[in-house]
């Protein structure tokens, strides 16, 4: 199928585009990767009126170091994120998880800020942006603010973003002195989206016994979440098989899982824990090693 | 589809039994329904925009009020259409209260069809929980600024 049709506006600036994206309301959907948004159009589930094509918008594409962060404007792609030597060494976490995004093209296109926004109960980012107490910057024509990511997911496929808010970039921490990160995932063999997903940021104290863990688990509930039963578990303890075991127990606790054809609500609850385990274990692996 | 759970309000039993079946206070409180019309025969017609986020669409259906049983309880069945798909459903909703609160507890079949079904199985589940979930929170919040007024 086509999509219905819609009028088509390229706004040369950021303040342009808030002010289309403000001005339109109900009828207005940003575009930047597409990659999410014009399936959708295709098969007329969603039918704006009004698309504002961001992707070109300079000045929203970086990967820096900043104020003992690391700041990833919006637009920047899965495949910057992926390829990055800064973000592999300071931030490796981000780099495992782009590059499990999708497919190549997928990748080549679909940005950070986009997948974000859009909240697929199935993404990927929204898994690592919890874990790691991401900060995400919206931008409107009334001013700006910083939303942690712990604020962000609401729902099914929606944020605490305001009508008329524009996601322009994203902060993370570094990665410490004797921590480790992995991000380990069940893809959907067709589509690739995460059955499950689990993003993982693991550090160790002098004896290597697990000072703090963060966990963040996609593909099972309504949003991503803190799987903050499995950090509680394994903090303090020696990152052994057994002891890893025990505190991915806790993955799907408290959850709604989601069931669908491909895997049944109990299912995924199973596989996340399998997947928080392994995640625990190449992180704490990792954190060994760094 | 199985579906279930339910949702605190913070008023009478009674009160809140009356607003769930009329069909005035329901399509003011419910966001997108565009019209709720008694048929002779005691069904509601309905139209309603339904949907998450982007993915939104319009459905016209009829309701059907079954074995009406003031304050505590009551059946439904719905059946709706809509470019985006059909649903089908028919459940059981009980009131249970204490003093200003009344807990709605819903259970009951569904069936999803149609595009939104085909490609958005995966969401299926999580999206009804969702709708019924902001449906209540509307329902609520109707009734409260009804009481307030």
């Amino acid at each position: 199928m086509i999509s219905e049709s819609f009028e088509y506006h390229v706004p040369k600036t950021l303040e342009e585009a808030a002010q289309l994206i403000a001005q339109f309301g109900d009828e207005g959907k940003l575009l930047a990767g597409g990659h999410s948004l014009v399936p959708l159009m295709k098969l007329r589930l969603a039918s704006p009126k009004h698309l504002v094509d961001i992707a070109r918008l300079d000045g929203l594409r970086y990967i820096i170091e900043k104020d003992g962060r690391l700041e990833i404007g919006a637009l920047t792609t899965h495949y910057r994120i992926e390829s990055s030597s800064l973000l592999k060494e300071k931030c490796p976490l981000l780099p495992q998880t782009a590059q499990e995004i999708g497919d190549v093209q997928v990748r080549n296109k679909g940005t950070l800020g986009g997948n974000l926004a859009h909240a697929d109960p199935a993404a990927d980012w929204p898994a690592t942006a919890v874990a790691l107490d991401a900060e995400l910057k919206a931008v409107s024509t009334t001013g700006e603010r910083w939303i942690p990511a712990s604020e962000f997911f609401v729902g099914l496929m929606t944020t605490s973003l305001n009508p008329g808010e524009i996601l322009t970039a994203i902060r993370f921490p570094l990665l410490a002195p004797r921590t480790g990160d992995a991000y380990a995932k069940h893809p959907h063999p067709a589509s690739g989206f995460a059955v499950v997903g689990v993003a993982a940021r693991v550090a160790l104290d002098e004896r290597g016994a697990v000072e703090t863990a963060r966990v963040g688990i996609t593909g099972v509930g309504a949003t991503a979440y803190r799987a903050s039963a499995v950090e509680n578990a394994i903090r303090g303890k020696l990152p052994t098989a057994k002891n890893l075991e025990l505190a991915a127990s806790h993955a799907a606790e408290n959850i709604e899982a989601n069931g669908d054809l491909y895997a049944s609500a109990d299912y995924r609850a199973h596989l996340a824990t399998v997947y928080t385990e392994r995640a625990l274990a190449t992180a704490a692996e990792r954190a060994a090693g760094h | 589809m199985n579906i279930q759970g339910s949702y605190k309000i913070p008023a009478p039993r009674e009160v809140v039994y009356k607003q769930l079946l009329d069909p005035d206070a329901l399509s003011q409180a419910l966001p997108g329904c565009e019209k709720l019309t008694p048929n002779p025969d005691g069904s509601y017609q309905a139209e309603m925009k339904v949907g998450i986020a982007a993915v939104k669409g319009t459905y016209q259906g009829r309701v059907e009020i079954l074995d009406p049983n003031p304050p505590e309880r009551f059946r439904i069945r719905v059946n709706a259409q809509g470019k985006g798909g059909f649903l089908k459903g028919e459940g059981e909703i009980i009131l249970t209260g204490s003093e200003g609160e009344t807990t709605v507890s819903y259970s009951g079949e569904t069936q999803v069809g149609g595009l939104i079904a085909a490609v958005g199985q995966r969401m299926i589940q999580a999206a009804t929980r969702q709708i019924v979930t902001q449906f209540f929170q509307a329902f609520a919040k109707q009734l409260q600024q009804g009481s307030a007024s």
